[in-house]
């Protein structure tokens, strides 16, 4: 039983900042309907920045946020000012290569700049300290902050839509650019203000992400995978979507805790034999086929 | 024998275009005869395998519209087939490519049912996620070597051994693929003069369209996509035999899918030069890249901060590819 609460908790704390990855991308597609397919290099770059900066300063990469989000921010909008505007004319074939690309570019810089090894934090306040809750529950202090601060994170950008002219801005280019052209609403500004809110939350959760994950070049894709089925089962483009569906996710990477549970609850000998944590992130692939071939339309979406 | 006749008939093309490409088939005939260095022979075979896997996918990519992003799983079941069947049983690769083929397209079926109910991103996005379950499975599962992945040791079959494909030099293995080159390259002349052909074309501009006309447009879908998928594990096949050695982290990689992809998207998809000719300039460009920049001067990942630069232009400015500027230059000489 123990173990079972222990992997829905973690599973819970994982899907928090889970959901604060698949924000930007849902946020992206739903202004513009363009898949980022160098969404999860966008969040490496986060990582790297906050290790990068937190190193250098000497800081908790805790500390390390606001940095993080500039540089993403800036990277989003540099990306979509410089690329992505002229990639969007094109038919999707080029739209998903130029993405591609992009991603290409960003892993094999950061290869040639940081090396393939992984990094890791050593230092910092919450490294190594854990919360003991009780009844098998053992949460790690770097991973606890980091699923508060990205509820926190994901509730300013939920609010930025939703309570403020800027967010009714958004939404309205999302439904429909060209009104919104009509009604005095700069869409092309608004699109890379959505590009730079999307590469901002991401890379707010790398500065997260790193203080339990160790980062090299090669961790985007399954971010990306990650954060596509996050959105595909959200739904494309909405937001409380994101966030449920990365609950849900977060449950979905815990699977081998879930099988370790069942192994040994029911004792069955061939459960064992299941290399069940080298499939680890297959299920997340699973889950998204199975969830765009059953309701492509996802839990909450109002967009296909 | 209409078949046939379909087959050989080029005459719709352009004279010039005849001419330049004899005179190209006839440089790859001779090729082997003042062939310098063995890096340039690798290269060209490369470039056939390459080929032959951008024009599978220019039957579904390019003539059918639906962007697939996981053709490197039919690579891997052909590769795998292949090897598995020769290590365990001694089956030579005449036999164990043809049953490979039949693997693929039945594992084609399976999931192309689903599949083509997405359209756009979501097609796309399910296609690389087959993909990486396949390769997960695989880096798991011990009957096909699991993570450490299959070996062909040339010491067990003394080359040159015709059946099971294991020589020495890479000449036997330059004139095969070219074989296999002219062959499929015959295959899709006939395919895109094809009553099938056709109505891919038609799905792409206009599905609905393409239904009120009574097209299955689900089957036709499924078809082209296990013809597709025949192609590229037959090459696969072909893959293992040649490099001998296969990990599932390499050979199922997505970076292969979207090479696949690129490449026909590159010369020019839905055109029958487009795969051959995005192959021609990128994979050159990938070994001497990889050779002067990557090995050379030691700056890992350079090569493909290149690569990744080439594919971003080409889809910001030309999505439509090489052949896409040739098309254009000659509309405005007709003009």
């Amino acid at each position: 039983m123990d173990l079972l609460l222990g992997s829905i908790a973690a599973g819970i704390v994982l899907g928090m900042v889970i959901a604060l990855v698949a924000l930007g991308l849902t946020i992206i597609f739903g202004v513009m309907e363009i898949v980022n397919f160098a969404h999860g290099e966008f969040l490496m770059v986060g990582m790297y920045t906050g290790l990068l900066t937190a190193q250098a300063t000497g800081t908790d990469p805790i500390f390390t946020l606001p940095v993080a989000a500039i540089v993403g921010f800036l990277l989003g909008v540099i990306c979509y000012a410089g690329f992505i505007k002229f990639l969007i004319r094109g038919p999707m074939v080029a739209q998903l290569l130029g993405t591609f690309g992009l991603m290409l570019f960003l892993r094999n810089l950061a290869l040639l700049i940081f090396g393939s090894s992984d990094r890791t934090v050593h230092h910092g306040i919450l490294v190594g300290k854990s919360f003991d809750i009780g009844m098998g529950i053992i949460l790690p202090a770097t991973k606890a902050a980091a699923a508060g601060l990205s509820v926190i994170a994901f509730l300013a950008v939920w609010l930025l839509m939703n309570r403020t002219k800027i967010g009714k801005a958004l939404t309205a280019t999302a439904l429909n650019a060209q009104a919104a052209r009509y009604m005095g609403i700069p869409t092309e500004k608004m699109n890379a203000l959505a590009w730079g809110i999307g590469g901002g939350s991401v890379t707010v959760a790398g500065a997260l992400i790193v203080n339990f994950w160790a980062v090299n070049p090669f961790m985007g894709l399954l971010f990306t995978m990650i954060a596509f089925t996050v959105v595909a089962l959200g739904g494309f483009g909405s937001v409380p979507g994101a966030f449920f569906a990365g609950l849900v996710v977060g449950l979905i990477m815990e699977i081998p805790g879930f099988w370790d549970f069942f192994t040994y609850t029911f004792d069955w000998p061939w459960m064992a034999d299941v290399p069940m944590t080298s499939l680890k992130y297959m299920w997340i692939y699973v889950a998204y086929f199975v969830i765009t071939v059953i309701r492509p339309r996802g839990l909450f979406g109002w967009k296909h | 024998m209409e078949t046939l006749k379909n087959a050989v008939d080029f005459s719709d093309f352009p004279r010039i275009d005849l001419v330049i490409a004899g005179a190209v088939a006839f440089l790859f005939l001779i090729f082997p005869l003042f062939s310098a260095s063995s890096f340039a022979m690798a290269t060209m075979i490369q470039f056939f395998m390459f080929s032959l896997y951008g024009m599978g996918w220019n039957t579904i990519g390019g003539y059918g519209g639906q962007v697939d992003l996981g053709k490197a799983q039919y690579v891997g079941i052909g590769a795998y087939t292949t090897a598995v069947m020769l290590l365990r049983w001694d089956i030579p690769f005449w036999v164990s490519m043809p049953v490979g083929m039949g693997i693929a397209v039945i594992w084609s079926f399976i999931i192309g049912y689903p599949l083509f109910r997405l359209k756009g991103h979501y097609f796309a996005i399910a296609t690389i996620a087959t993909s990486l379950v396949l390769k997960d499975l695989f880096t798991v599962w011990s009957f096909v070597g699991a993570a450490r992945g299959l070996e062909i040791s040339p010491i067990t079959y003394p080359p040159p051994d015709y059946m099971r494909l294991i020589f020495k030099e890479d000449i036997y293995y330059y004139y095969l693929i070219l074989g296999f080159f002219f062959l499929g390259l015959l295959y899709m002349n006939w395919f895109r003069k094809s009553r099938l052909g056709f109505q891919l074309r038609c799905i792409k501009d206009n599905e609905d369209m393409a239904r009120s006309l009574g097209i299955n447009v689900h089957w036709a879908k499924i078809k082209t996509y296990a013809i597709a998928t025949a192609f590229v594990s037959m090459v696969g096949s072909f893959h293992v035999c040649y490099i001998k050695v296969i990990e599932p982290v390499d050979i199922m990689s997505l970076d292969l899918s979207i090479l696949i992809a690129l490449m026909a998207m590159l010369g020019g998809a839905g055109s029958l030069w487009g795969p051959i000719i995005g192959a021609g300039v990128l994979i050159p460009l990938r070994s001497y890249l990889k050779e002067w920049l990557g090995a050379a001067a030691g700056l890992v990942g350079i090569d493909l901060i290149f690569y990744a630069l080439i594919i971003m232009i080409v889809s910001a400015f030309e999505p439509r590819g090489i052949w896409g500027i040739v098309e254009k230059v000659r509309r405005r000489k007709r003009r």
